[in-house]
């Protein structure tokens, strides 16, 4: 669809991060999976390797890992803002998945749609904002109107 | 026949373009060129302003003066930290921002650094405060003005669309483009005292 029939935002932070302290977005992590399927060897290798190394690189994200009986591995992100991310795990390598939970780490929970305008300023103009009076001086005297002679 | 100017690309990280070397001599210049020396560009309505131009002569050993107090002046404030908001216009990832503190900035490609690592931002064009501007030429200097940015977020565009069509041809494309993104958020501009 074109950008007119799709939803757009304009560029936001979540409560002014980054202004002080950076903080991660990323509240809970949860990876489900099934024990015996082999479209999920790939997240069971990641589970024997790189889940506690992943889970003490970001102290501020909570993982959870539940093997269930599911056909399909799925990662459920969710954010500080409330929004809900899915993913699918399905045939794909450890270093993939752990590809996919590092990009679900760097996002913040912001809706993924068309984004208005690449910056956003809280004070847009320091010196004052052009009119078109700005540096231009006064021409003419007193302005009188035409007629004044004719009477 | 029409000539081209060709874009000529160094292979490694900088791309330059090699302009034609007199600027009169390129194609959309040819009105340049007047047997009549004088003006460059034909007068139009719209050459000058309405308004008549005001030239007071001043001799060069006042002009000379005038412009040593301004920028004693402008060295004063700086050296007394006496200004209030700053903006600067900054050059990153291929583009000039206007930039103050505490504003975010949306770049289309991939950084080489996580997220919420602070970064300088060196390549700065102007400075300006409400009372006086540093205009650098091209450049200002590192130990002049620093800009501070920290990276907040990359995500990954939203998907778009791209197709091709040839009507009657029975030839279309289609495929999704998702391009990397950063998020940065400028924190501070400092002005140092130390101005040459």
């Amino acid at each position: 669809m074109t950008s007119r029939g799709t939803p757009s935002r304009f560029l936001k932070s979540v409560l002014q991060n980054g202004v002080g302290r950076y903080v991660c977005q990323l509240k809970r992590v949860s990876i489900m999976f099934s024990k015996k399927s082999p479209s999920a060897l790939g997240v069971r290798d990641f589970i024997e390797e790189g889940v506690v190394d992943y889970a003490k690189k970001n102290p501020g994200t909570v993982v959870y890992v539940s093997p269930q009986l599911c056909n399909i591995p799925k990662v459920v992100a969710e954010y500080l803002n409330g929004n809900t991310k899915e993913e699918l795990l399905t045939n794909k390598t450890s270093q993939q998945v752990l590809e996919v939970l590092t990009k679900l780490t760097d996002q913040s929970g912001q809706d993924i749609i068309r984004i208005r305008k690449p910056y956003h300023t809280d004070s847009p103009s320091i010196q004052g904002q052009w009119h078109p009076f700005t540096h231009r001086p006064p021409s003419v005297g007193l302005i009188r109107p035409q007629n004044q002679r004719v009477e | 026949m029409v000539s081209r100017i060709k874009k000529h690309r160094v292979p490694g990280k900088q791309k330059r373009v090699i302009l034609p070397l007199h600027p009169l001599l390129s194609l959309c210049a040819a009105r340049t060129q007047s047997s009549v020396s004088g003006d460059l560009l034909p007068r139009t309505s719209l050459s000058s302003p309405p308004w008549s131009e005001q030239t007071s002569f001043v001799s060069a050993e006042e002009e000379r003066s005038r412009h040593a107090a301004v920028v004693s002046t402008v060295n004063d404030r700086i050296e007394r930290q006496d200004f209030g908001r700053l903006f600067a216009v900054v050059h990153f990832a291929a583009r000039q921002w206007k930039v103050t503190n505490e504003d975010l900035i949306l770049v289309e490609n991939h950084i080489e650094a996580e997220c919420g690592d602070r970064i300088y931002l060196e390549k700065v064009l102007l400075v300006g405060a409400e009372d006086f501007t540093l205009v650098g030429r091209p450049l200002l200097g590192k130990e002049l003005v620093r800009v501070k940015a920290t990276v907040i977020e990359k995500t990954e565009s939203c998907p778009k669309m791209h197709m091709v069509f040839w009507k009657r041809h029975r030839f279309q494309k289609k495929r999704t483009i998702v391009q990397p993104q950063t998020v940065l958020r400028i924190n501070s501009i400092e002005l140092h005292p130390r101005l040459s």
